[in-house]
C-alpha cells in the first residue's frame, strides 16, 4: 500500500513530463489540413500572366502537382524559389497560387494587375521561375477554401485532383526527401502515402 | 520673428490634426446588422472562432489576414441567415477542428473530459484512504493507557516501598 502511494504520483509526474517534453519538439503551426484526401475545391481563377485564361480544378487532373502558395511580399517564399526552380528542372510539376495581400483603401492602395505582373516577372527573373503558371486569387477565395493560413504553403495534388499532402513552411533540401517520397509514390499511383 | 513662429506653429498644428484625424476615422469599421440577433450571433462567433495563424487569439482579437478574411466570411454567412452551427461547420471544413475553441467530443479528445474526472476521483480516494488509515493508527494509542496504568502501578509500588 505504502509503495503504491509512492509510485502513483511518480508515474503521473513522469507521464506529464513526457507529454510536456514532446510538446517541445512539436510545431505549433502544424495543425493538419481539413482538406486531406479531399478533391481540390471548385474554382475558376485567372492565370496571373495571361488573365484571359481561366484555370479550374480540371487543370490539375492527369499529373501529380505541387500547388505552392506564395507572394512577392513573403521573404520565406522568395528564399525557396531557387530550390523549387531546381526541382522544376528535375521534372517536378509546380503550379503557383499567388497570395494577394489585402489592399488598404485607407492608404490609397488598390489591386493593380499590371503592377503585380511586373513585380512577379522581376522576382522570378531574379530568383528563378519554378512555376508552370500562376493562379492569381485576388479575393483569396480559393486560398480560404484551401484553409491556407499564410505563405508559403504547399499542397501535393494527385492525378485525380485529390489533395494528398499539405506542407506548411518552405521546401528546402532538408525536408524535400520526405516530400519527394510522397510525390514519387503518387506518380506511381499509390493509394496510401507515408505520413512524415 | 515671433509672428513667424506663431504662423509656423499654427501650420504645424493644423498638419498634426489632419494626420491624426484621418487614420482614426478610417480604422473605425462599423458593421451594420439587420437585427440584434444577428449582431449577437456575429459577436459570439467571432469570439468562439480561433485564428489559425495566431497561437491563441480568437478572430475578433486578431488582425492577421486570415482572421480578417474569416471575420468577413462570418459576417457574410450571418447576413445570409445561417445558424451558429452552420457557420462553425463551414469554417471547420476549411480550417479543421483547430479553428473552434470548443473541441469535438470524439475518441482522440475524450481524455479532455476523462482526465479531470479521474484526477478528482483518485484524489477523493486517496483522501478517503488516508483518513481511514489515520483512524486505524489511533487505535494503538488506547493500548498505551494499559501501559500507563502498569507504569502507574509500578510507581505506586515503588513509592509504597520507599515509605516503609
Amino acid at each position: 500500500m505504502r509503495k503504491t502511494v509512492f509510485y502513483v504520483p511518480l508515474a503521473a509526474f513522469l507521464l506529464l513530463s513526457l507529454f510536456l517534453l514532446s510538446g517541445l519538439f512539436s510545431d505549433p503551426r502544424d495543425h493538419g489540413s481539413a482538406l486531406l484526401e479531399k478533391p481540390l475545391p471548385a474554382f475558376s481563377l485567372p492565370d496571373l500572366q495571361q488573365p484571359n485564361r481561366q484555370i479550374s480544378a480540371a487543370d490539375f487532373r492527369g499529373e501529380v502537382t505541387l500547388l505552392n502558395v506564395w507572394g512577392v511580399w513573403c521573404p520565406t517564399c522568395n528564399a525557396e524559389l531557387a530550390f523549387l526552380t531546381t526541382l522544376r528542372q528535375q521534372g517536378v510539376r509546380i503550379v503557383g497560387l499567388y497570395y494577394v495581400q489585402p489592399v488598404d483603401a485607407a492608404f490609397g492602395e488598390k489591386f493593380d494587375l499590371p503592377t503585380l505582373q511586373q513585380q512577379v516577372r522581376d522576382k522570378l527573373a531574379e530568383q528563378g521561375d519554378p512555376y508552370l503558371f500562376n493562379v492569381v486569387d485576388e479575393q483569396r477565395s480559393l486560398i480560404f477554401d484551401l484553409g491556407v493560413t499564410g505563405a508559403p504553403e504547399t499542397f501535393v495534388i494527385d492525378r485525380e485532383g485529390v489533395i494528398r499532402h499539405h506542407h506548411v513552411g518552405d521546401i528546402n533540401p532538408q525536408n524535400w526527401p520526405q516530400l519527394q517520397r510522397i510525390y514519387q509514390q503518387l506518380q506511381q499511383g499509390a493509394d496510401h502515402v507515408p505520413t512524415p | 520673428m515671433s509672428r513667424r513662429l506663431n504662423v509656423a506653429a499654427a501650420v504645424l498644428c493644423a498638419l498634426l490634426c489632419a494626420v491624426l484625424a484621418s487614420p482614426l476615422g478610417a480604422t473605425e469599421d462599423l458593421v451594420q446588422f439587420e437585427s440584434t440577433e444577428q449582431q449577437q450571433l456575429y459577436r459570439q462567433l467571432t469570439a468562439e472562432l480561433r485564428c489559425p495563424k495566431c497561437q491563441n487569439q480568437n478572430i475578433a482579437d486578431s488582425n492577421a489576414v486570415v482572421a480578417v478574411d474569416m471575420r468577413n466570411k462570418t459576417l457574410e454567412l450571418v447576413r445570409q441567415g445561417q445558424t451558429h452551427d452552420q457557420v462553425i461547420d463551414f469554417m471547420k471544413q476549411r480550417y479543421g477542428d483547430f479553428v473552434h475553441y470548443q473541441p469535438p467530443f470524439q475518441l482522440s479528445t475524450i481524455w479532455l473530459w476523462l482526465l479531470p474526472i479521474l484526477a478528482v476521483l483518485s484524489l477523493a480516494f486517496t483522501v478517503f484512504r488516508r483518513s481511514k488509515s489515520s483512524q486505524a493508527s489511533e487505535a494503538p494509542a488506547t493500548e498505551t493507557t494499559g501501559l500507563d496504568a502498569e507504569l502507574q502501578a509500578m510507581i505506586d509500588a515503588a513509592s509504597a516501598k520507599s515509605k516503609e
